[in-house]
């Protein structure tokens, strides 16, 4: 478990490299990884894989808007790394080894799951940014 | 005017090439528009295209289109000019200022530190073990993901990104097959971690929030953007399985 976390804190942490984020930044981006791979993990016994995903996804939004106002910095810069752990990168990835292999049930299958887990991961983001959007009046000035 | 008209450009054409949302891109223009005194600010940002007209206090209209071709996920670059056109905005830095700020960002960008494919094998090395594999495979992953990242970083910007991906998932796919028919190795969760470099992080979220924030046009052509990137990764894979006979 410790060791899952250290990796979702490094995923996210090297992320933020990949996509250039501020260097001041990429310590709390990390921590963000973090946070939105343990709560997937522990969460997902109980809920299953997407609704983990799911809480998960908005945990991770939750912190990066967060982050974002206080920081003074756009939110994408916390949230795209802090995502990244929770991307069905390998859901995606055996769904296409499954068409080459020509299985394309096993292939289906997965290309459906992948999809509900695409789809939670995008719910969670947009049920908190529009909450957040509602909230700060700066935005709706900036209007 | 006419500077400041350029100046409001410079600003939405940064943006937009380094991957920000729309919404993010008009907000910026509107908000350095009328810090520099014109009283109606129009603008209509797509991903590939910029329109803004600006309406001054003596009724004269300025309106000026940007056509955005290319660039390179650079989230650094982002906050950069949204830092300066909020400075701008609360009148703490000057036109020529941030003229010359945005001029130094556009030759240069933001430096690009020579760890950085370094840095990102990390990011392989931690996807593979969070997908399940061993520590051996997490190394494999690390090293072949920094040498992707060295290759792709050696095309931005001559290539189109489809390409880059392609191209970058095959030598993923190659590097981590030979080492795996000398060690014991799960092909398939070593390159996994190998390929996320390149997975469209950046595209995605943008385009999510682009879909919310009711931008449909830009939204909908960065959801083709990441899936035809997705796509990309993906057939460069599996060419080279097919061919090794996986």
């Amino acid at each position: 478990m410790l060791v899952q976390l250290v990796m979702g804190f490094l995923a996210a942490l090297t992320f933020g490299a990949i996509f250039r984020v501020p260097a001041g930044q990429r310590l709390r981006c990390g921590m963000v990884g973090g946070l939105g791979w343990t709560a997937f993990l522990a969460l997902e016994g109980r809920l299953g894989e997407v609704g983990a995903v799911f809480f998960a996804a908005t945990a991770v939004a939750v912190s990066s808007e967060l982050l974002a106002r206080r920081q003074h910095q756009p939110v994408i810069v916390f949230l795209t790394p802090g995502i990244i752990p929770l991307v069905p990168g390998s859901k995606a990835y055996l769904t296409m080894l499954s068409f080459v292999q020509k299985d394309y049930t096993q292939g289906v299958v997965l290309l459906v799951t992948t999809l509900f887990l695409a789809g939670a991961i995008a719910a969670g983001i947009i049920i908190t940014s529009s909450v957040f959007r509602n909230l700060s009046r700066t935005k709706l000035s900036g209007r | 005017m006419e500077e400041l008209v350029g100046l409001i450009l410079t600003a939405g054409e940064l943006l937009l090439t380094c991957g920000a949302e729309m919404a993010r891109v008009e907000d910026t223009i509107e908000r350095m528009g009328r810090a520099a005194g014109f009283v109606q600010v129009e603008s209509y940002a797509t991903p590939t295209g910029l329109f803004v007209s600006l309406h001054d206090a003596q009724g004269r209209v300025y309106t000026r289109v940007k056509r955005i071709r290319g660039g390179q996920s650079n989230i650094a670059l982002i906050a950069e000019v949204n830092a300066l056109s909020r400075a701008f905005a609360a009148g703490e830095l000057t036109a020529e200022q941030v003229d010359r700020a945005l001029q130094g960002l556009r030759e240069q960008g933001v430096p690009d530190s020579p760890a950085r494919p370094l840095i990102g094998g990390g990011g392989s090395l931690a996807f593979a073990v969070m997908m399940g594999g061993s520590w051996l495979e997490g190394l494999v992953a690390g090293v072949v993901g920094t040498l992707v990242l060295w290759v792709v970083s050696r095309m931005e910007g001559r290539f189109p990104k489809v390409i880059q991906a392609g191209v970058g998932s095959m030598v993923a796919a190659a590097l981590v097959a030979t080492v795996g028919s000398y060690l014991q190795l799960n092909v398939n969760v070593t390159i996994l971690g190998a390929v996320m470099v390149l997975a469209p992080g950046l595209v995605i979220t943008t385009a999510i929030r682009d879909l919310l924030g009711g931008e449909l046009v830009s939204g909908l052509s960065r959801s083709a953007e990441a899936l035809v990137i997705a796509v990309a990764i993906a057939a460069g894979v599996a060419v080279v399985l097919s061919l090794g006979g996986a």
